[in-house]
């Protein structure tokens, strides 16, 4: 049962990362992998409200927080477009590419944690 | 085209169905090493998958999406790192920035060495 509930919010959160990374890339475009690092701020930022709301029902964090926002942030996509920045030598993007995700999404998720409190 | 897409969705959705089951049996194996081991593998075979996709180019769309975007893609995870690293901290702090080192540093060397295997399994024999 645990992993139905994980593997169905896994895929509902994987076609939504999907589904705004082309929406990104047709409306903004540029090097700038802006769309990974909207889904894994706010995905960060998500699960530690969601932690700090401790709720009652255990399949609401395995469905939302492993399932679905697992699925929805990625570190796989984020550290091969830090290799592509690399590659291309845009080290200006690169530095703030990995500021901001690492710094960014640590911040937001202590900031979601401490809200639901 | 909306047929396409909605094919590449579907298959995102499958695939992410058991990317996010198998991030949730490690996980619940080892806990946060499960989630480094995670998130170092995912990235060395994403970055296989995409430069050897590259190389050989005759993958179908939905292979591809469907396997990196969708199974590795939700295998691999960013929010559930960013708990752990609290999770830690509030443990040891040492062990909080332990975490944190290895996952960057792992799997940014993770990708390196998917991109080269990736490469190099692509042209084996001069094939191209």
């Amino acid at each position: 049962m645990a992993m139905l509930l994980v593997g169905i919010g896994a895929g509902i959160g994987a076609s939504l990362r999907y589904l705004i990374t082309n929406f990104y890339k047709r409306k903004v475009g540029g090097v700038f992998p802006g769309a990974t690092l909207f889904l894994n701020l706010s995905g960060a930022f998500m699960l530690g409200y969601l932690t700090s709301l401790a709720l009652a029902d255990p399949r609401l964090p395995l469905l939302l927080g492993t399932g679905l926002l697992g699925g929805y942030t990625t570190f796989s996509t984020y550290n091969t477009e830090l290799l592509v920045l690399v590659r291309d030598r845009r080290w200006k993007l690169f530095l703030i590419y990995f500021i901001t995700t690492y710094g960014g999404g640590l911040a937001l998720a202590y900031i979601g944690l401490m809200l639901g409190r | 085209m909306w047929q396409q897409r909605l094919k590449d969705v579907l298959s995102v959705a499958l695939f992410a169905f058991f990317g996010g089951i198998c991030r949730y049996l490690l996980g619940a194996w080892m806990d946060s090493t499960g989630t480094i081991i995670v998130n170092i593998v995912g990235s060395f075979v994403l970055a296989f998958i995409t430069y050897y996709a590259t190389e050989v180019q005759d993958f179908s769309e939905w292979i591809t999406v469907g396997v990196g975007t969708g199974f590795i893609g939700a295998f691999t995870t960013f929010s559930t790192f960013s708990m752990d690293f609290w999770k830690l901290y509030h443990q040891s702090v040492n062990y909080a920035v332990l975490y944190l080192g290895i996952s960057m540093i792992g799997a940014f060397l993770a990708v390196i060495a998917g991109m080269m295997c990736g490469i190099a399994v692509a042209n084996r024999g001069g094939k191209r």
